[in-house]
């Protein structure tokens, strides 16, 4: 039996979000005053050896992002960027944080920021939180009158400003190359990378760009030390992760835990089991750009690397359940659906690719028990050749979905 | 107040495009970008129009045709599709007599589809303007209606 | 290619390659010989990788990589074909053909087209998707006057937009929507409502057939061409290198060439669209010859021997000096070198000139007393890259729009640029600094300038001692004489703030390199000539000229202004500026042109202006007028009317009737430029080549056959030259700068004189050793600013400024017989400050009165903060409002030019 293990999500629920003293009693401010005493580099290293990898999606380590960014030179300011686009369908769990312990995410911008150097800071926020935005405004302005933010912080040499900027209805500008077009004024189209933000990023200066959730894991690290964020998870992903299990369970919401504990734990222990109570049908691991797996992959280990090894992913944590009553054809119509309302249209491959993909999920409704194999065995095809062409992470995403849903449920389909 | 107002309070610094836009669609009663504010926001920051009007049209929160006062953004991204958001959707256009997409003939109220809205945990789920609803039925979601309608009134 | 270039050896499908380091892979790739496709993709502007045709494999990357997106490395190995690749290719070009209409009607160049047909797919049983085109909800914008836009078609490739942004800098285009749906909007989604000016850089740069001209459309078939022509535009002094396309003995499109100077591709509106007046009806196609009021059409040698026999007989009469020719800018240097040397040897007078006189003529003759050269120093390339830009009276985006996206790229990469203009342009959007002085103050501003370089010690004190003439001593005599224009006082003359004068001053002196560039504005006063003076002791004083990126530039506006004077088009000089007077030159060129050494006059001639004068007072009896139309151009043109009245004969040689044929008596139907081989001269020195496309209309000749004939009916014929070549090779005898140059040549491409000898390269940058006066070095001119004569008071309160739009051309002779350049605009009105005209109770649209101390006339008013109050602006290009009616003929006593910038007048509301 597992239990949550709320150490980003800690405050949540306990402290009145809106008072930064409530904060500070809690513990808060603490890391930054501890990081801001010692060099900036010793800041990236610890990070470093946490083995905190990026949680919005891809798991890339932070460490590696965190070096480049502070060891790249600028004759001008360098930027840290939160991504608090959060668009992939099933996750939630920026919200939480923002909404329920928007100081959290100050600190842990601040103490990025002093480890790279950088003097301004964003957080690009998706339009439709508003309550997120309004939580954090108010968190910026009291942590800038406590000199958390500002001019010289805490006494030291170092300064910080920090402002937040709304997106506007756009998944793929949860994308970090997308994110800085958009930050610049501009539509959503991704950039070619190289160069990586760290190298050229907003405004063509070296950025960092983290999710809510890593950037939130800072401070606990920087407290407790990467030794203690390592004693918890995985040896390949270290520390906690916050689930967001949604879909037919008796309790759907954020679940903070260990990496590395089983999926059925997390379905079964944290969110009360399934709703009907039976078996569930399939699982969407990680949102849209996610896969499927089947109910005989109930003991998957959630880690990023170990889901990849399988053919699956963990992707931003968001765990949606079918039930064992669901149809799967309008399941994966409205994902494919969502990609192609959400392509920007750039490259030739996802443009169109995108729309074919749902004009050809839409067959599958009347579509005899052997033509549906052939369609999905077509949309299995064009999905590969998107995956290969494709500029950026959302023309090599449809792959997910319709990969692992060929491959465990086939027949399935085929029949319903 | 006049786009030209209200832009004067931006920097005159492309990444504030984005604020402006919502500030100046947010100050219309019919909730859209008129082609004044479009080509005010233009010329605060120096940019040719169809910068603007480029911007404008990629990002779903922006409408370049009048809408309700009220906009329903009934999610419909896969964990809502899968708890029921199709029932809500008919619902909703039953209720207020549009399809998805249309404004009600007396400007209250618009029907959007939207993507996911991150509450999936209260799936299925939609936002009126601000205010966040979850957990709908059709139930709900007519007494929802009807407590905007009346509030409306009461402001009349 | 640069030598300093690192090479690094790279493998292409197993085949062994030398690139330059850096250098882009797509490109390495075709040029070696490996037809990597592409559609996205263009040697202008920067990789997008958006079609992801170009994908390779690179061993050490993961997967397919686009190749427009790579720079070359050491030892990078590529696979371009492999059948996982061919095959990626076809599949995305089946995806194009889901939402591409791929119709073709045969009017347009269409890349995609290409490809389909390469990779089999213009068989339907080879593509794999059904074509869903028609169901996506694309709509054709045809409402610009020049193209159309059908989204159907668009690939969205990126191309429109980064050639409208990178190459031309205007940045009018975006896409609109997402995803699929996507589609290119001009200005709010309404074309010809936005601020398109009808460059055309999208339309070469497209694909497909999405954006296509529109001109012609309906006649083009691009396999039934008779031939495609290079030549050069017909319209400013940058020289754009053109292709006509002819069909059925008309031209059908001009496009921009590609690769070479000076605009490696790029046209203007109307070098793209300009051409439709060569084959308007109204073209003249027999000579007329005025018989009781009335012009009756006659043949050749009634109208020549007619001519022949009236001049002869006015020159008997009155002398030779009593004739006079006006040359044309427009005609080549083989018309005008025949025709200075028609004027000198025929009529044997140095009568000649023409409209040069009302434009630069202020800039070279200082530049000429200065430096010695009467042409811009520079490559037009420098506009981009030079450090700091001045420009002083040059309206560059409207009137030398491709010179304007070298300063756009170049403003881009941090250029500073400085403006001085008295009115709003739209370089002031670029400018680092706007200097805004009242009409006439420029001296004054000059010397300020100079004044404040000299107090902050921004002096190049080396370059003073070792390249001005009498050194530090002559720069102290400057010093002297600036040393009253302090900042405050040159503030209150001409209303520029203190903070501008020292920024610009700053800016110019102590960059490393910095440039001039300077028009109408300065040249166009009565202190015109003092004006460039002080222009060029600044630049002296800073050492600002004789390294490469800086000097000075008078863009030249008429497309052969610039060979005119230099093939000898001019009172004061023989061909190549060497002065009449010059004894041994003329007897040099008497030898060349087999005439008696004494037969030609050694008394400098009047210029344009005086000679309108000297017709008006009695003096000039006769004129020979080719491709000029004084009746719009000249200043005081109720003067010029009479002028042109009281001659005994004067013949008029052109290809329309114009506002000055009814003052004719004999009308001789002339060739435009598409319709004779020959050559003209750029702003920055280029020869270029002028190739013929199309027959003369009707019976109307190439204008030096005219010339070639008529001096033989008056007795002194000239050589049986069998071609425009032959010409160019006695001219190149003649004129040392282009003593090197020939029309075999030219072929490999144009030529910047000095290009003295044939194994001479030309000279792109000059002064770089020395200048071109007698002592090798530059002169100082220390000038006073005198206040103008013309004066506005109590009767005519307001100062008007005349200049041009970008889509008429001078006297729109030309432009407004072309539809596309009429759709644009087709309007006089004048320029008036919201508070001058709320004085009159003038408001937009209003009608207006015009009224100076020379005459009156009508247009329309439109209010605008682009004008300072107290100044107005007209364009001067509409016969139905004459500007020149009101302009005066007061001349700056060494050039000779018009002050058409400052003319006092009154305006009230009709």
């Amino acid at each position: 039996m597992i239990s949550e293990n709320r150490i980003i999500l800690k405050n949540a629920g306990h402290i009145n979000p809106a008072s930064i003293d409530d904060y500070i009693a809690a513990g808060g401010y603490g890391a930054l005053a501890k990081a801001i005493r010692e060099k900036p580099e010793m800041v990236v290293e610890e990070i470093a050896d946490s083995g905190l990898r990026g949680r919005g999606g891809a798991g890339f380590p932070t460490g590696i992002k965190k070096k480049a960014a502070a060891g790249a030179t600028t004759a001008g300011i360098k930027y840290v960027v939160c991504n608090a686009d959060e668009g992939e369908p099933g996750t939630f769990k920026d919200r939480e944080i923002m909404e329920n312990d928007p100081h959290l995410l100050v600190e842990g911008m601040v103490i990025a920021a002093y480890g790279i150097g950088a003097g301004k800071g964003f957080i690009y926020v998706r339009g439709e939180y508003y309550r997120s935005i309004e939580m954090l405004q108010k968190a910026i302005n009291q942590a800038k009158e406590k000199n958390f933010l500002g001019n010289e912080i805490l006494g030291s040499r170092f300064s910080f400003d920090l402002e937040i900027m709304p997106g506007a209805g756009s998944y793929l500008c949860g994308e970090e190359l997308t994110l800085l077009e958009s930050l610049e004024g501009k539509r959503g189209y991704p950039r070619i990378k190289p160069p990586f933000p760290a190298e050229k990023g907003l405004w063509g200066e070296p950025t960092l760009v983290n999710n809510v959730e890593t950037l939130a894991s800072l401070p606990s690290i920087i407290s407790h030390g990467a030794g203690w964020y390592r004693s918890r998870g995985t040896e390949k992903t270290p520390g906690t992760k916050i689930f967001t299990i949604s879909g037919d369970v008796k309790k759907p919401g954020c679940y903070e835990t260990d990496a590395g504990v089983k999926l059925r734990d997390l379905i079964d222990d944290l969110a009360g089991g399934t709703a009907d109570g039976k078996p569930w049908k399939a699982v969407l691991l990680g949102g849209a750009a996610g896969t499927f797996v089947p109910h005989g992959w109930s003991d998957a280990t959630m880690c990023y690397d170990e889901l990849r090894e399988r053919g699956a992913t963990l992707g931003s944590g968001a765990v949606i359940v079918v039930g064992s009553r669901r149809k799967l054809i309008p399941f994966i119509q409205n994902i494919l659906k969502f990609f192609r309302h959400e392509s920007c249209g750039k490259c030739v491959p996802c443009r169109i690719g995108t729309s074919y993909l749902h004009a050809q999920s839409l067959l599958l409704d009347k579509a005899g028990a052997e033509e549906r194999k052939a369609i999905l065995n077509d949309m299995l095809d064009n999905s590969r050749q998107m995956a290969k062409s494709s500029l950026c992470p959302l023309g090599q995403s449809p792959i997910l979905p319709v990969e692992s849903l060929h491959r465990h449920f086939m027949e399935t389909v085929a029949v319903e | 107040m006049d786009p030209t107002e209200i832009v004067a309070g931006f920097r005159r610094d492309k990444s504030d495009l984005l604020p402006m836009l919502h500030a100046l669609q947010d100050s219309h009663p019919q909730n859209y970008l008129t082609s004044e504010s479009l080509k005010a926001a233009a010329g605060h920051l120096n940019v040719n129009l169809s910068w603007v009007y480029g911007v404008a049209g990629y990002y779903s929160m922006f409408s370049l045709e009048p809408r309700g006062r009220y906009i329903i953004r009934i999610c419909n991204s896969p964990v809502c599709s899968l708890m029921g958001s199709g029932t809500m959707i008919e619902t909703l256009e039953s209720i207020l007599g549009i399809d998805q997409g249309e404004t009600t003939p007396d400007g209250l109220f618009t029907i959007e589809e939207s993507e996911c809205l991150g509450i999936c945990e209260v799936a299925p789920a939609m936002m009126i303007n601000r205010e966040v609803y979850g957990n709908l039925n059709p139930e709900r979601i007519a007494e929802i209606v009807d407590d905007i309608r009346n509030r409306q009134k009461q402001k009349q | 290619m640069n030598a300093k270039e690192t090479m690094v050896t790279i493998t292409i499908d197993e085949k062994t390659i030398q690139a330059p380091s850096g250098a882009n892979l797509l490109e390495v790739a075709r040029t070696n010989g490996f037809a990597v496709p592409g559609l996205c993709y263009h040697r202008k502007l920067t990789p997008t990788g958006a079609c992801r045709l170009c994908l390779v494999k690179i061993e050490g990357m993961r997967g397919l990589v686009t190749s427009c997106t790579v720079k070359v490395t050491e030892g990078m190995k590529v696979t371009a074909f492999d059948d996982e690749i061919e095959n990626t290719r076809r599949l995305l070009l089946n995806y194009l053909l889901y939402e591409h209409n791929d119709t073709y009607d045969g009017t347009y160049p269409d890349e995609m087209r290409e490809l389909i047909i390469r990779y089999g797919l213009d068989k339907p049983e080879n593509r794999y998707f059904p074509s869903v085109w028609q169901t996506l909800p694309f709509e054709k914008d045809d409402t610009s006057p020049v193209l159309t836009y059908d989204p159907a078609k668009c690939i969205k490739c990126f191309r429109c937009i980064k050639a409208c942004d990178e190459v031309q800098g205007k940045n009018v285009l975006s896409f609109t929507e997402r995803g699929i749906k996507s589609f290119i909007i001009a200005g709010t989604g309404v074309w010809g409502e936005s601020e398109c000016d009808g460059c055309g850089e999208c339309i070469q740069l497209c694909p497909t057939g999405a954006i296509v001209e529109k001109p012609y459309r309906d006649v083009i078939e691009l396999d039934k061409l008779e031939r495609t022509v290079i030549t050069t535009c017909p319209y400013c002094g940058v020289g754009c290198q053109i292709e006509l396309l002819v069909q059925d003995g008309k031209i059908v499109r001009s496009n921009g060439v590609e690769g070479v100077s000076p605009n490696d591709g790029r046209l203007c509106v109307k070098g793209r669209f300009g051409y439709e007046f060569v084959h308007s009806h109204d073209r003249l196609t027999k000579p007329l010859i005025k018989r009781n009021g009335r012009f009756e059409e006659a043949s050749w040698d009634e109208a020549l021997n007619l001519i022949a026999g009236r001049f002869t007989a006015i020159r008997e009469k009155y002398g030779s000096d009593a004739l006079a020719g006006y040359a044309s800018a427009k005609c080549t240097n083989e018309d005008n070198y025949l025709f200075q040397k028609f004027i000198r040897t025929v009529f044997g007078t140095n009568n000649i000139d023409y409209c040069t006189r009302l434009c630069h003529a202020s800039t070279v003759t200082a530049m000429l007393k200065a430096i010695g050269d009467g042409a811009g120093s520079n490559p037009i390339e420098d506009f981009e890259t030079v450090d700091c830009l001045f420009v002083t009276g040059n309206n560059i985006i409207d009137t030398h729009p491709i010179t304007a996206t070298y300063v756009k790229r170049g403003a881009a990469k941090g250029q500073k640029i400085i403006v001085v203009d008295p009115r709003w342009t739209p370089l002031v959007r670029y400018a680092t600094v706007w200097l805004q002085p009242k009409l006439g103050t420029d001296v004054a501003l000059l010397n300020g300038l100079c004044h404040i370089i000299i107090k902050n010690g921004w002096v190049n004190r080396k370059f003073i001692e070792e390249r001005v003439e009498g050194g530090i001593e002559a720069f102290s005599q400057l010093e002297e004489l600036v040393s009253s224009y302090t900042p405050d006082e040159v503030a209150s003359i001409t209303g520029v703030p203190e903070e501008k004068l020292e920024l610009a001053a700053e800016l110019y002196a102590t960059s490393s390199t910095s440039m001039i560039a300077t028009g109408m504005g300065l040249s166009q006063q009565v202190t015109g000539t003092h004006n460039v003076f002080c222009l060029i002791n600044m630049m002296l004083i800073t050492g600002q000229v004789g390294r490469e990126r800086c000097g000075i530039n008078p863009p030249r506006g008429q497309n052969n202004v610039q060979g005119a004077t230099d093939v000898g088009c001019s009172p004061a000089n023989y061909p190549g500026y060497i002065p009449v007077l010059n004894d041994e030159n003329r007897r040099k060129v008497a030898g060349i042109w087999g005439v008696p050494y004494d037969s030609l006059s050694a008394r400098p001639g009047l210029t344009t202006v005086e000679i309108m004068q000297a017709a008006y007072d009695g003096r000039i009896k006769a004129m020979y007028i080719m491709g000029e139309n004084p009746m719009i151009s000249d200043p005081n043109l109720n003067h010029t009317e009479e002028a042109l009245k009281k001659m005994e004969f004067v013949v008029v040689q052109d290809i329309f009737h114009t506002e000055t044929t009814p003052f004719a008596d004999v009308i001789l139907p002339a060739s435009s430029w598409a319709e004779k081989e020959g050559t003209f001269v750029n702003s920055d020195r280029r020869v270029l080549r002028v190739r013929k496309a199309v027959e003369c209309p009707g019976e109307a000749r190439e204008d030096w056959k005219i010339i070639h004939e008529l001096a033989k009916r008056m007795g002194k014929p000239m050589p049986g030259y069998r071609n425009e070549a032959e010409i160019f090779d006695e001219l190149a005898k003649v004129t040392p700068i282009m003593g090197g140059i020939s029309f075999e040549r030219l072929e490999k491409g144009s030529i910047q004189w000095p290009c003295p000898s044939p194994g001479h390269p030309g000279t792109p940058t000059l002064y770089l050793e020395n200048f071109n006066t007698q002592t090798g070095r530059g002169k100082l001119f220390p000038v006073e600013y005198s206040p103008q004569n013309e004066k506005v008071d109590g009767e005519y309160p307001l100062m008007l400024n005349s200049g041009r739009l970008l889509y008429h051309y001078h006297t729109a002779t030309m432009t407004r017989r072309t539809k596309a350049l009429r759709d644009f605009v087709d309007e006089a009105f004048v320029l008036m400050h919201p508070n001058d005209a709320a004085r009159q109770m003038i408001t937009e649209g209003s009608k207006v009165r015009l009224e100076s101390r020379r005459g009156v006339i009508e247009t329309v008013a439109r209010i605008s903060e682009e004008v300072l109050e107290g100044e107005v602006f007209m364009p001067w290009h509409f016969t139905e409002s004459q500007v020149n009616r009101l302009t005066r003929d007061e001349l700056d006593p060494y050039s000779k030019i018009a002050p058409f910038k400052l003319s006092a007048v009154r305006v009230t509301r009709i």
